[in-house]
This record gives structure tokens, C-alpha cells and sequence, in this order.
């Protein structure tokens, strides 16, 4: 007996958004948690250092949330006027942040007043930094300077005065104490080393700068502005790569744990995901409003954007391993699944294999025992035409192909053709599945042409098909014409192949028509 | 931070605009936009009063106004004798305005007269006003800077009386006490003087950010066994910038205690605070707090010491646009202001826009801790302010200026300054005079609306909207774009493309052609005028074919299947219009009788014989199909011997079905008992 085949059911690619790796990833979040904060919050930061806390600046006041909590563990708000840039060192125990003012203070994360107070800056310190050594401080103010302190002496080492506006952005190697970058408002990136007493290199961004970021390495750089652009250090500042995938200036970067992904966030309320070997988006966040700060806690497990409306916004990751502790039913031992398994061949042996029981869906078994309208039924359910519409497709196919699709759809009820048509009306137009059903359609017609008017709700339906059909006929002659233009347009591109003496090219057309059909 | 810095930038600026009710009665509402006009509106009729544009609008923007206290104003009126509107019942009217500027000046603005009563400059602030008080009777003023001194003026000799350093950072604000003996200003601390002898009284700690307001809340203190001095005792409210905490102040006797007693929380950064003042022990203090973010908070209070925990409101009312149909969803309307009236019970609110904001008054009855209220502000707009505007100045302007819109480089932008409303009401008048027919107003008018259709507007934002949001790859603005059905408006919009763009939009438009026809087919408009316009650009793509390949595939595997299509829409047709016949049969038999019908039946038959011929040509494939017929043909026989009356029809040949069904559709809405019994014997 010839065993049954099962209906394939075409898959057809559909073309737009894909589901990729990073998608995933980056869509385990839960719903975000939102914090109002006093002001605008114009810096997120992560202490390196387990329980990995926070700290948000926003208004005149540095909160510390710890990692679930949705209240301040602590908060300094000894600052006369607004407070910038708050950021921890490599342990987690010191905290520095600048002030409108032009002060800059330091602090102890157990301690409540500044340990140390850095005065020497004319206007608002906006960025500060601690470099790799632990031991001293980088920053940068509105009086254009960037300036140096030691942390035990609290004394200022070294300025400089190389910018021509507003340094409003910087940060410290990772690696080298000595080296740290500085952005500013006069469309430049500059990188100093406090072993020199000039810059050792500057970088033209084209605009101002509102963020910079190294690479763990140091060997590439990245700044932002109105585009985000990643510059090769090691080159001597050569551009690499421009990035202009936001419509505003964008406003903080970050980079993902693993270092794979780098994120920028906008004032166009778009956080952007881009991979560091293609520099193509790779993934894309909304948010309300225009976000100042973004900041990833280790191993990405959260991610804390701030936005001007002094809305932090923190989402978690969603925890992965709770389906572990389901109780498992018992199983028999794997050695009752490869008994007889090894047992090897003898020389008058024949060895009889027990055929494999083949799973079938429920439509198939219907279709095996020629119950046609039964199965027909099962793939008009509305569950299945919503979800997979190409099965019921692909079954009406299989129907129209053993020639039975007229009977399976005859002898229906009201309720029961009107399911037929809705499925009709709703895919009718997809080019992938059109071949298939106008033949249904017309089939259906011709049975159902004598009862015509007789179920007002039927005819309802046949009219919205009608509706629909001329619709995608109008359509369809638009396109015609519109692929008229285009035979035109392709028409003069040939001509001028056939006269440049290029032939791989003047082949390009044909094989492109092979890959997509 | 370009834009989104506004708040963390200049923490100096006020969170509103300097906005004021008119004292007592209320009647006004002054308001001095950031346009630099100042605007009084009617508070009971919502109707503009007086719009008054200083001289120096752009570069001295008014920071700070207060109205004078209408006790001052009956006592001053008599002195004044030029003024002939003065004469009766107007000594009860407010009158003076005084106006803070940004440069430091100050102006006296009299809405009686409707201009500018006095200037207040010599000797007085060189730096941005930030508060003005008038004094209760004295008739003097007080007004406090950036360049961190109080200034006392003479309103009547316009002349500086006294001149002292305030704090020594800028004062933010200032307060008078209730019996006008003490002066509070809010600079670094918040520090209370005697007035004459303009020394410190009291300090207190304040704020971490510039106080933006302070007021007295009590006029008497709270127990009464002691000695009132007029100031031991009170309290004292203070709201700052970027705080959602008002705090509440005690002015004691002995000089230790210097933090604040109690405080209120709200949502958002405190932008107008009104409140009633409690007179006696028992009466609470009612405080309306307006927030930045548009809602209004009221609090009831009975000051009564020290109180560790902030308090939250007692009610909040928002303000809510109706949502239209299922999609459209509420949204916000901002409060900008709100005042007690004088019955201490209801609230007049102020909402909207700056420039044309609706005043309402609200009752305060219920004990709900929330209100909405939902207001459609939508239809409230221009005509009714050109109708009310009693006087009105705008400054001179240079015909030369130049009008700079932001727009994508390399395009100029169309739009023109629109012409202020006064010109409008001036040509009004003007025309009275000089006899402008009708007929050629009404052409100047057509001209004007085709010149400024909304297209021009449009196109000049929709290019860059379209180039940003192909950019950034954005869904929402995309669909604002690629969904407007305007063809010309569509042509336009690709005309200014920028080329870079030209290739994008193209692949955006892939995507998008492969959805249902209804919105593809709008696609296929841009799809059209990108080829079109820029048919020489893309012309000279070397790599054109594989660009386009896929758009090219995707339209050609569309279109392959409309003959068929085209095939099956003409049975439809065929059936719609079938059944549409037998409608207006049926229609006909109902109102006409039973007569007329079958003649129409007959030319039914004629027209579609030969179609019924080629449709029996598919049936014969199945029998079932055929039986099918044959089953309705014999139904249909039975249905005509039922019904007598038709002999005409009768008497035609019996064999055809087509006939046989539009006679036996009339009859089925009789008797539809046959229908179930037709299924079942199919099956």
C-alpha cells in the first residue's frame, strides 16, 4: 500500500522586517518602569562594580537607585545650582560629578558631604571623568578649558585651552592614564595626554559634539552630533564611518556589554542599535520623549534612558530560566529506547524495519479518507485562516488539483459561505495566494449564482468582493503603466551597456529575474 | 544640547510666561507672551481686551508683570484729571500694569488709556527684572534683579526712593507682608526685611534653585494669646524652578529656626500659584498650584506647625480634548493658569494656547480626588479674536526685513509672514471711507486663498519630514507622509527631494506596494512621480537594475494575474447586477402590484441567455452542479403554479433557468422555508 503524502504547504518569504538574533535580544525586556525625576536627566551612570547601582543627575540632585529599586537608595543634593555628569570610578566607591556653578565635586558613595571640591572652572562644568589610574579628574566647562586635578592634593595639574567653545562632552582611556578625549561645541574631538602639554590629536566632527566614546581597545573612536561618526584612532583620526540614521542631533552613545553593539539615543526619541562590524542598524527603541542620557548595566540586563521631561525610564531584562523548575514526568530509562538498536546484521539474517509512524495534521488524515469537505472545513476555521492562511491555501490547492474543489465547496449554509468569501476577501489581493483563489472564487460563483439574493448577509459579501476585485484591477493597470515607465527607463540603461563594452552587466537584468522567481 | 536642553540650560528662566489676574474682581486676565506682546483678555466673556507691543518687544522681552492693587488705584484716580473715560465708575477699574523687562527696565501700561502710562529707567535696574511688587498703599513699587539689588520706586514722581543689595547672587522674588511693614526676597536664602530701615529681619534657608514664587498665606497668626506685631507668627509659601516641592515657612519669634515647616508635593514644577488667605484659625488655606505639565493641583490646609511629611493635593483637574471616533485618543489641553474667585469656591481657569487661551469658571464642589474636564478648544480660534480686539498697537516694521523659516537647505521657503490681525480690522474700517465695492473685495479674497492653498504650506514640510523619517527609518512620520491622497501635493513633495533620498524612497516604497490595494494604490502614485520627475537622475544610476529589480519583479508577479481577474470581476459584475435588478423588481412589485413584473422578467431573459449558455458549459463538469439546477428549475415551477396571477410568464418556454430564477427570487422572500430544505437535499 503507497503510503500517503501529506499536503506541502508552501511557505512564501515575505519581504520587510526579519526576525534576526538581535531582535530577540534586544526585545527581551520587560515593560519598562518610569521614574519622575526632578528635571531634565542629563546623565545615567553604572557602577562597575557589583550590585551594580546607578546614578541618574538630573535637576540639582544625583539620585542612586539600586537595580530594582524604584525608590533612591541615596541622593546628594548638596548642589546650589544644577549638577552634570555624575559618574563613578572603575571600583564603585568614589563619585564625581560638575556643577553649573563651575565646581566640581567629589564624593564618597557611604558619605553624604563632598570629600573634596575642585574650584578653578569660570562657568558650568558639564563632563567629568576619572582617568585609568584612579587618581585623578578630567574636566571640561562652558570657559572652554579642560583641566586636570589630582585627587589627594586636590590641586589642579594642568590646563588647557585648546578648545574655541563649550566642552560639553569627554571621557578617560580605559587603558592609559594619561590619554583622555574631549568634545566640544566647535565641531571638534581632541585627545590629550597629560604626559604633553598640547592635544596629540583633533578630529574635525563638522558639528557640535554632545558625546564621545573609546572603544575598551582605545584603537576607535566615536562621537556624536548631529551624526554619529567612528574614527580610527590608530590611523591617526581617520573617519571610518558616518552614521546617519537619526533625524535629530543624538544626544549619548553606549556600548553594549559584549562590545558587539553600540547604541546612540537621540532627541528624536529613537534609541538606535547598530553592530560594530557592519555599522548597520540592527535594532531600533521608542520612547516618549526626546532622551538626554542611556546608559547599559552589566551583562545588558538593564538598560536606563533619561529624557527631558525628567522621565527615567528603566527597562530589565526578562529572567530566562524559569521553565526549568516544571516538574518532569518520569521517562523509561534510555536503555529501553536503544534495545536491539546495536544488535548487528547475522549472514542469513533479514532485518525488517518497523515503519516509521508518520504524524499526520488533522486536515491530512481528513484528506487521506476523502472526507474533502471536512478537511475544508478544518482550514476555514478562523483560528487557522488568521494565523497560517497559507495551509488553507495550500489545501485549496491540493482540492483544485484532484479536481474536487467544486464539490468540496458546494452544499454549504449561509454562515458556512460566508466564512468561505471572508477568507476570500481578506487575501484575495495577496499576489502570493491571488492564482489560487480567483480560481476558488469563480468556482464558487458559478455554484452559488442560482441562490443569489436569497441571504442578505451572502450578497453583503459578494458586493465587498467586488469592491475589492476592481480596487486591485485599478491597482493592477496603475502598475502596468507604472512598469511601462520603468521598461522605458531600463530600455535606455541596455542602449548605453550595449555601447560601453561591458558585458557582465548587460546580463544583469535576466538573473535578477531568476533569483527572485 | 540643542533642544532638549531647554530645561537643564538656563535654570534662571521662569517655567511660564509672566501672567497675572486682575486683583479683586478679576476681570482681567493680563498675559505677556514670548512674542513680546502683551494681551489683557475679559475673563468673564473670553474675549480679547487690549493687545499693547512695547517698542523694544524683541530685545527687552517682558520677564515680570503685576497689576496695582485697586485701593491704590481709587486713591490715585482723583490726581489724573486729563483722562475723560475716567469720569464715572472707573475709579474702581484696575488700571496700572506694571511690566518687568529683560533689559532692565520697568513700564507702567494703563489699560484705561490703552498705552503707556510711564517708564520707570533712571537710577533703577541694569539687568533682567525678575519681580515687582506694589505696595498696598504707599503707592510705592518694589522690583528686584539679576544684577542682585531691590530697587524702591515712586510710581507718581517715577523716580527711584531707595536702592539696596539684595543677596549676592540675583533676587529671584519678592513678597510684601500683609501689613506692609516687611518685605521677604528670595535670592541665594530667602531673607526678610523691615521696610524702613531696610535691614535683614529674618534669614531662611530657601531653595536649591531660583525661587520663582512667594506669597504670604496667613494674615494672622496661629494662636492669639500672644502680642501681634504684624509679622511673628505668619506664614509664608515659596515655589521654586525645577522643584515639585513648595515649601512652607513660620516667621518666629526667636532666630533659630530656619528650615521650612511643612511642604507640599505636586507633579510638576510649580508655574502659577494662587491661593485664599485664611483669615482666622479655623479657615483652611486654599492653595491652586498650576504645573508645568498642565494640571492644576489644590490643596486644603489649616497651618498648624510643624509637619514632617510633604502633603499631596486634595484634587487635580485636567483638561482633555474629546476623542474622536475609536482611533483619535484624548489629548491633553495645558492649564496656564488658574485664580480663586472672590467667593473662595470656584476657580477661574485659564487653558489653551498662549496666544488664544480659553478662561473659564469652574466650580469647586465636589470632594473627588480627580477631574477632567473635557474641552474641545479646536473651534475657538481666530475670528472671534479680530471681532473683539478693542485696541490695538503693532509696531512699525521695516518692509526690508527679512523673515527667515527654517526649511531644507538650497529651498527657499514660500511662506510669508502672515499679516497681523490689525491690518485687517484697520482695512475694515478703511474701507468704510473708501468705497471698495463688494465685488472686488470678494476677488481680492479668491486670489489670496489661491495663493495661500494648503499645498504651499505643506510641501515646504513635507519633503523634510519624508527625508527625515527615511533617515531615521521612522514608521510614524513615514506614514504621515506616503499616506495623503493630494496628487498635486504628492508631485510637489517629489520635486523637492533631495536626490541622496531619490534611491530610499524607492525601497520604502517597495515595502509598502505589497499591502492591501486601498493603500497601494497611493504608493503607486509616488511611485509614478518619482519616475517621472526624476526619470533623468535615475537614467544615469549605473547600477539602476539591480536597484529597481526587485520593484520591477514584485509589480510584474502583481499584475500577472489580471486577466484572471479581470475574468472573474466580470461575473461579479454580472451577479451584482443581477441582483440588483431583482431588487428593483421586487422594489416595484411592492408599490406597483403584481402586474407589470413579468414583462420585466422577459427582458431579463433576452439579455442574459447567452451567458447562462456558457455558464452551463463549466456546470457540465459536475453533475452536482447540474442536479443543482434542475432542482431549482422544478422548485421554480412549483413557485409559479403557486402564483396564478402571472400568466404571461408562464407561457414562456420552461427549460430556461434564468428566467425561471429572477421569478422565483420574488417569490423567496415569502416563503424562505424552502431555502434550508434546498441545502440539506444537496448534501
Amino acid at each position: 500500500m503507497a503510503g500517503y503524502k501529506p499536503v506541502a504547504i508552501q511557505t512564501y518569504p515575505i519581504l520587510g522586517e526579519k526576525i534576526t538574533q538581535d531582535t530577540l535580544y534586544w526585545n527581551n525586556y520587560k515593560t519598562p518602569v518610569q521614574i519622575k525625576e526632578f528635571g531634565a536627566v542629563s546623565k545615567v551612570d553604572f557602577s562597575p562594580q557589583p550590585p551594580y547601582n546607578y546614578a541618574v543627575t538630573a535637576s540639582s540632585r544625583i539620585h542612586i537607585y539600586g537595580r530594582y529599586s524604584q525608590e533612591p537608595i541615596k541622593t546628594f543634593s548638596r548642589f546650589k545650582d544644577t549638577a552634570y555628569c555624575a559618574t563613578f570610578r572603575q571600583d564603585g566607591r568614589l563619585l564625581v560629578a560638575g556643577s553649573e556653578d563651575g565646581g566640581v565635586q567629589l564624593f564618597d558613595i557611604s558619605g553624604r558631604a563632598p570629600l573634596r571640591q575642585f574650584e578653578g572652572h569660570t562657568k558650568a562644568v558639564h563632563t567629568v571623568d576619572f582617568t585609568a589610574d584612579k587618581y585623578h579628574v578630567v574636566s571640561g566647562a562652558d570657559d572652554y578649558t579642560v583641566k586636570l586635578w589630582d585627587i589627594p592634593n586636590s590641586k589642579e595639574i594642568l590646563t588647557f585651552k585648546e578648545h574655541s567653545d563649550y566642552v560639553r562632552c569627554g571621557c578617560a582611556s580605559k587603558l592609559n592614564p594619561d590619554l583622555f578625549i574631549t568634545g566640544s561645541y566647535d565641531h571638534t574631538v581632541k585627545m590629550f595626554d597629560a604626559r604633553t602639554s598640547e592635544s596629540v590629536l583633533s578630529v574635525e566632527h563638522g558639528q557640535p559634539v554632545e558625546s564621545v566614546l573609546l572603544f575598551p581597545s582605545g584603537g576607535l573612536l566615536v562621537s556624536a552630533g548631529r551624526y554619529v561618526k567612528v574614527w580610527d584612532m590608530l590611523k591617526g583620526g581617520q573617519l571610518l564611518v558616518s552614521l546617519k540614521n537619526h533625524h535629530k542631533t543624538v544626544t549619548c552613545l553606549c556600548l553594549s556589554s559584549s562590545g558587539q553593539r553600540l547604541l546612540s539615543g537621540s532627541l528624536d526619541r529613537k534609541v538606535k542599535v547598530y553592530s560594530t562590524t557592519s555599522y548597520k542598524v540592527v535594532h531600533s527603541f521608542d520612547y516618549a520623549a526626546s532622551i538626554l542620557s542611556l546608559a547599559l548595566a552589566h551583562e545588558d540586563e538593564t538598560i536606563v534612558v533619561g529624557m527631558t521631561n525628567g522621565i527615567l525610564s528603566v527597562k530589565h531584562r526578562k529572567s530566562e530560566a524559569k521553565k526549568e523548575s516544571l516538574p518532569r514526568r518520569r521517562r523509561p530509562a534510555y536503555r529501553t529506547f536503544i534495545k536491539g538498536k546495536n544488535y548487528m546484521k547475522q549472514r542469513d539474517d533479514i532485518l525488517i524495519n518497523r515503519p516509521a509512524k508518520k504524524h499526520l495534521e488533522l486536515y491530512d488524515r481528513d484528506l487521506k479518507h476523502f472526507r474533502i469537505s471536512k478537511a475544508l472545513d478544518r482550514v476555514l476555521d478562523p483560528t487557522c485562516t488568521i494565523k497560517t492562511p497559507e495551509i488553507t491555501v495550500s489545501i485549496i490547492k491540493e482540492l483544485n488539483r484532484r479536481g474536487v474543489l467544486a464539490n468540496a465547496l458546494a452544499g454549504r449554509d449561509e454562515k458556512e459561505i460566508s466564512h468561505v468569501l471572508n477568507f476570500l476577501i481578506r487575501n484575495l489581493s495577496q499576489p502570493r495566494f491571488a492564482p489560487v483563489l480567483i480560481n476558488a472564487a469563480e468556482i464558487i460563483i458559478d455554484i452559488y449564482l442560482p441562490v443569489i439574493g436569497q441571504s442578505p448577509v451572502v450578497d453583503k459579501k459578494f458586493l465587498l468582493l467586488q469592491g475589492l476585485v476592481e480596487k486591485e484591477i485599478d491597482y493592477q493597470r496603475e502598475l502596468l503603466e507604472t512598469l511601462g515607465m520603468m521598461d522605458m527607463l531600463f530600455a535606455t540603461m541596455r542602449r548605453k551597456e550595449g555601447t560601453s563594452v561591458l558585458e557582465h552587466t548587460s546580463d544583469g537584468f535576466p538573473e535578477n529575474k531568476k533569483i527572485e522567481s | 544640547m540643542a533642544a532638549g536642553g531647554g530645561g537643564s540650560c538656563d535654570p534662571l528662566a521662569p517655567a511660564g510666561v509672566p501672567c497675572a489676574f486682575s486683583p479683586h474682581s478679576q476681570a482681567y486676565f493680563a498675559l505677556a507672551s514670548t512674542d513680546g506682546h502683551l494681551r489683557v483678555w475679559e475673563t468673564a466673556n473670553n474675549r480679547l481686551h487690549q493687545e499693547y507691543v512695547p517698542s523694544a518687544h524683541l530685545s527687552g522681552t517682558c520677564t515680570c508683570l503685576a497689576w496695582a492693587p485697586a485701593r491704590l488705584q481709587a486713591k490715585e484716580s482723583p490726581q489724573r484729571k486729563k483722562r475723560k473715560s475716567e469720569a464715572v465708575g472707573m475709579s474702581n477699574q484696575t488700571d496700572l500694569l506694571a511690566l518687568g523687562t529683560a533689559v532692565g527696565s520697568i513700564l507702567l501700561y494703563s489699560t484705561v488709556k490703552g498705552e503707556l502710562h510711564s517708564k520707570l529707567i533712571s537710577g533703577g535696574h541694569d539687568n533682567r527684572v525678575n519681580c515687582i511688587q506694589w505696595h498696598q498703599d504707599s503707592g510705592c513699587l518694589y522690583s528686584c534683579s539679576d544684577d542682585k539689588h531691590i530697587v524702591e520706586w515712586n510710581v507718581q514722581t517715577c523716580k527711584v526712593k531707595c536702592k539696596w543689595k539684595g543677596d549676592n547672587s540675583s533676587v529671584s522674588s519678592l513678597c510684601i507682608s500683609p501689613d506692609g511693614k516687611m518685605l521677604l526676597s528670595a535670592g541665594r536664602t530667602i531673607k526678610l526685611w523691615v521696610l524702613e530701615t531696610k535691614e535683614v529681619y529674618r534669614h531662611f534657608t530657601g531653595h536649591a534653585t531660583p525661587v520663582s514664587s512667594l506669597m504670604f498665606t496667613t494674615i494672622r497668626p496661629p494662636n492669639e494669646s500672644q502680642p501681634f506685631d504684624g509679622i511673628t507668627g505668619l506664614y509664608f509659601l515659596s515655589g521654586a524652578v525645577h522643584d515639585r516641592l513648595l515649601n512652607v515657612w513660620q516667621v518666629r519669634s526667636e532666630n533659630k529656626e530656619k528650615s521650612a515647616v511643612m511642604s507640599f508635593t505636586v507633579t510638576d514644577e510649580p508655574v502659577y500659584i494662587d491661593l485664599t488667605l485664611s483669615e482666622n484659625k479655623e479657615e483652611p488655606v486654599k492653595l491652586a498650584v498650576v504645573c508645568r505639565d498642565g494640571q492644576v493641583h489644590l490643596f486644603e490646609h489649616i497651618l498648624n506647625g510643624y509637619c514632617k511629611k510633604p502633603l499631596t493635593s486634595n484634587c487635580t483637574i485636567q483638561i482633555a480634548t474629546p476623542g474622536k471616533g475609536k482611533k483619535s485618543t484624548p489629548k491633553p489641553i495645558p492649564i496656564l493658569a488658574a485664580g480663586f474667585c472672590s467667593d473662595k469656591m470656584s476657580l477661574l481657569l485659564v487653558y489653551g494656547s498662549w496666544f488664544q487661551p480659553t478662561i473659564e469658571r469652574v466650580a469647586l464642589n465636589s470632594r473627588e480626588p480627580h477631574m477632567c474636564l473635557v474641552r474641545d478648544i479646536s473651534n475657538c480660534w481666530a475670528p472671534k479674536v479680530e471681532t473683539a480686539i478693542t485696541k490695538v498697537r503693532t509696531p512699525v516694521m521695516n518692509s526690508e526685513a527679512k523673515v527667515l523659516v527654517p526649511g531644507i537647505p538650497g529651498h527657499h521657503a514660500a511662506i510669508k509672514p502672515a499679516p497681523p490681525q490689525t491690518e485687517q480690522v484697520e482695512s475694515k474700517r478703511k474701507s468704510g471711507g473708501n468705497e471698495v465695492s463688494i465685488e472686488e473685495r470678494l476677488g481680492a479674497m479668491d486670489i489670496d486663498t489661491h495663493k495661500k492653498g494648503k499645498e504651499d504650506l505643506q510641501t515646504n514640510s513635507f519633503p523634510v519630514l519624508l527625508t527625515q523619517g527615511l533617515e531615521s527609518n521612522d514608521f510614524e512620520m513615514l506614514n504621515k507622509v506616503l499616506q495623503t491622497r493630494n496628487v498635486n501635493l504628492i508631485k510637489k513633495t517629489v520635486l523637492r527631494m533631495p536626490l541622496h533620498t531619490i534611491i530610499p524612497l524607492l525601497q520604502e516604497l517597495t515595502k509598502r506596494l505589497q499591502g492591501h490595494p486601498n493603500s497601494a494604490v497611493l504608493m503607486v502614485q509616488w511611485l509614478k512621480c518619482v519616475l517621472t520627475v526624476h526619470a533623468s537622475y535615475l537614467s544615469t544610476l549605473p547600477d539602476l537594475v539591480p536597484q529597481l529589480g526587485t520593484l520591477y519583479q514584485l509589480m510584474e508577479s502583481r499584475v500577472k494575474t489580471f486577466q484572471k481577474l479581470s475574468h472573474l470581476h466580470g461575473k461579479l459584475i454580472l451577479l451584482i447586477t443581477q441582483y440588483f435588478i431583482f431588487f428593483q423588481v421586487t422594489a416595484s412589485e411592492k408599490t406597483k402590484g403584481a402586474t407589470s413584473p413579468g414583462q420585466k422578467a422577459k427582458l431579463v431573459y433576452e439579455e442574459e441567455s447567452s451567458e447562462e449558455e456558457s455558464d452551463d458549459e463549466i456546470a457540465d463538469k459536475d453533475s452536482e452542479d447540474n442536479w443543482d439546477e434542475d432542482e431549482e428549475e422544478s422548485e421554480s415551477e412549483k413557485d409559479e403554479d403557486v402564483e396564478e396571477e402571472d400568466e404571461d410568464a408562464e407561457g414562456k418556454d420552461e427549460e430556461n433557468g434564468e428566467d425561471r430564477d429572477t421569478a422565483s427570487e420574488k417569490e423567496l422572500n415569502g416563503d424562505s422555508d424552502l431555502d434550508p430544505e434546498n441545502e440539506s437535499e444537496e448534501e
